[in-house]
């Protein structure tokens, strides 16, 4: 059978396109990079209320993504949200022990991510720690009813 | 009244029939040995199903990607969102649009043809005289074609969206001055690989298989006369624009309905 | 073993639908020999070839092909069969995306594993045979309908078949493709010891190249015997045919009520 090259090419070209679309889409579109696994520590942190806080979140520090929330279970022992976070190595041993947690949102109504401050301890907090600080989710109907009984007591 | 249920039970007999006998086609033809012939073949049917509808898709993705672009940005920027509109642009595309308009403009372009061509085949007894010399139609003829759809549809798809997407970026950042960074940036934090890539992927994989199916068991099993040939040619159309938007519903409601 | 007819048709009953179209046919078809079956159009002459070939499998009855029964084989053992038969279709049914050349290749490609030089001598052979060997690399919607039926017939013969099948081989012919094609079925039947079996209403064209002819007519054979025992057979329906009467046991109307009360019936009218 005749085999025409221009076809082939054309096919070729075709499957090439298709698979640097891809790959487009993963690195640029979806933001994917190949991180090696091991250059994440994990740090927990327990939060009284997570809002709508999802896996998958960033964390950020001064507004830089520092790494991701990678699990959200609830604490059997103290009954709040345990958030276990996957960071950047680089920021093992760098994050005094006194740093704060708090969960923030992106704009009036976008996702929510968590946010780090460093504080001044000496010591400094390492893979497994738990960090103590933390801050809740704004949730909206706790924030009216706190203004509604400030009104009142008024 | 029994006449009437006595159609009714006739008519689901038929549509039941149809699909066994559609149901065997697919797995007699899908199991066909890749050979070095076989090969061949398929690399032919990518160029005529896949390379030759290549403009069709590229261009829709591009104007739809646009218009994405023009009509988010109106809603947006009356909540100041304005820099979400790559957000909105890129998931709507990812998730829903890509997969569905190009498989409809895929069935439009490649479907109908298939139909027309595996149809002409038939009534020219192509297929009888290749089964008289001893080769299975369903493997020398349908097969390729339906692997051809198979893999043809899925990389349209990432075209339509990488195209469409980009589209999105020319209004957006070029024209109505939406700052490019939050346009990129609000993609790739709120797109992720595996769930809105991912799941868009395995829409137009179910898609393709859907569509080149229901296209070369129309011609295969169509009346082998022109008009035969016209209404299956209708019918493909019909039947996997339909199907698509149906099943669309289906698996959106699966994957982003939150029944996990 | 000479004598034993090669394709052997007992009591063969086939209907589709609700219309009968074969009921209890038997045809003996020689070894080497050319044998016509023909009939009036619709009498399902090409039905006959499709069930031979394997195609359909009949209601009732059976088809030996040297002595294998068709439609007792499995798949496999049908498509070893149809490998030493040729089929030549009314339409010629050549693959409409291959070139001349391909198409005659094709049958060989896909049964042999022979090196590309010497499947090249083969199909060159064959196209000679027709004498189409300069037309190799035209595609087949370039070829008129004669030089098309040809490409088909050397395209049939290019396995080397010991039975070829033609179904209406000279229907919509001129007359030199006509004339073309009653040489090429002899001489081919002659050259190569085929076994053939030719389908067709031409009366002329057949009867002077088949050695046996069977007439079909109402799903049964109506006479068979040699071409010049055929035209002195008695039978009203087989004169008819051969003779090309319009109008005779083989009305000339579809089945109708009565024509004056037909044309008076005034409720029929609008």
């Amino acid at each position: 059978m005749k085999r025409s090259k221009t076809m082939e090419l054309g096919v070729g070209l075709f499957m090439l396109a298709g698979i640097l679309g891809l790959l487009f889409l993963g690195l640029r579109v979806s933001g994917l990079t190949f991180s090696v696994p091991s250059d994440t520590f994990r740090l927990e942190a327990n939060f009284a209320n997570i809002g709508s806080l999802k896996p998958r979140a960033r964390v950020t520090m001064a507004g830089v993504t520092v790494g991701r929330v990678t699990a959200i279970e609830l604490d059997r022992e103290w009954y709040d949200a345990r958030v276990i976070l996957e960071l950047d190595a680089e920021l093992e041993g760098q994050l005094s022990r006194d740093t704060t947690a708090a969960i923030l949102t992106a704009g009036l109504l976008g996702e929510q991510y968590v946010g780090l401050t460093v504080g001044g301890d000496p010591e400094m907090l390492s893979d497994g720690d738990i960090i103590r600080d933390t801050q809740s989710a704004l949730v909206l109907e706790e924030l009216i009813q706190q203004f509604v009984s400030n009104m009142v007591s008024d | 009244m029994i006449g009437r249920i006595l159609s009714l039970g006739r008519r689901g007999c038929d549509v039941l029939e149809a699909l066994g006998r559609s149901g065997l086609f697919l797995a007699q033809s899908g199991v066909g040995i890749p050979s070095r012939e076989g090969w061949y073949l398929w690399l032919r049917q990518m160029h005529f199903v896949g390379v030759l509808s290549l403009a069709i898709v590229l261009v829709s993705g591009l104007f739809i990607g646009m218009v994405l672009a023009l009509q988010g940005y109106t809603i947006l920027v009356d909540f100041g969102a304005e820099q979400a509109l790559g957000q909105m642009v890129s998931l709507s595309l990812l998730r829903e649009l890509s997969p569905v308009v190009a498989a409809l403009l895929f069935a439009g372009r490649a479907g109908s043809a298939l139909t027309a061509e595996i149809g002409l085949m038939k009534a020219t007894e192509q297929l009888t005289s290749m089964e008289m010399i001893g080769v299975d139609p369903l493997r020398r003829v349908v097969a390729p074609r339906l692997w051809a759809g198979f893999v043809a549809l899925p990389l349209l798809t990432v075209g339509f969206s990488v195209i469409g997407i980009y589209g999105g970026y020319l209004v957006g950042v070029e024209w109505l001055g939406v700052f490019e960074g939050s346009y990129w940036g609000n993609m790739q934090a709120s797109v992720d690989f595996i769930e809105d890539v991912g799941n868009g992927m395995v829409k137009s994989l179910v898609f393709a298989l859907v569509v080149t199916w229901i296209a070369v068991f129309q011609g295969y099993d169509l009346v082998p006369t022109s008009e035969g040939i016209s209404r299956a040619t209708t019918r493909t159309v019909v039947y996997s624009s339909l199907a698509v938007l149906g099943l669309d519903f289906v698996l959106t409601a699966l994957m982003f309905g939150g029944f996990s | 073993m000479i004598d034993s007819p090669f394709v052997e048709v007992s009591n063969l009953h086939f209907s589709r639908g609700e219309k009968v179209i074969f009921s209890g046919v038997e045809l003996q078809i020689p070894r080497g020999r050319i044998t016509a079956v023909m009939g009036p159009s619709g009498t399902g002459k090409t039905t006959l070839l499709k069930l031979v070939g394997g195609q359909l499998a009949p209601d009732a009855g059976r088809v030996l092909i040297d002595g294998q029964d068709v439609h007792a084989l499995s798949r496999k053992a049908l498509f070893t069969l149809r490998r030493r038969m040729g089929m030549l279709f009314q339409s010629g049914a050549l693959f409409s995306d291959l070139s001349v050349f391909e198409n005659v290749a094709f049958p060989l490609r896909v049964h042999t594993d022979l090196p590309p030089t010497m499947i090249r001598d083969l199909v060159l052979m064959k196209l000679q045979a027709v004498g189409l060997r300069g037309a190799r690399e035209l595609m087949p919607a370039e070829l008129s309908g004669g030089m098309a039926r040809r490409v088909a017939l050397a395209r049939a013969i290019a396995l080397d078949p010991e039975l070829v099948l033609y179904d209406e081989p000279f229907v919509g012919q001129d007359p030199i493709s006509k004339g073309v094609l009653v040489q090429l079925i002899k001489q081919l039947n002659d050259a190569l010891g085929l076994t053939s079996v030719v389908v067709s209403h031409d009366i002329q064209e057949t009867l002077s190249i088949a050695d046996y002819v069977y007439v079909i007519a109402d799903g049964q054979v109506m006479a068979h015997g040699t071409p010049d025992s055929l035209d002195i057979d008695d039978d009203p329906r087989v004169s008819q045919f051969v003779h090309g009467e319009p109008d005779g046991p083989v009305p000339f109307h579809y089945p109708a009520p009565d024509y004056f009360h037909d044309i008076l019936n005034l409720e029929g009218r609008p």
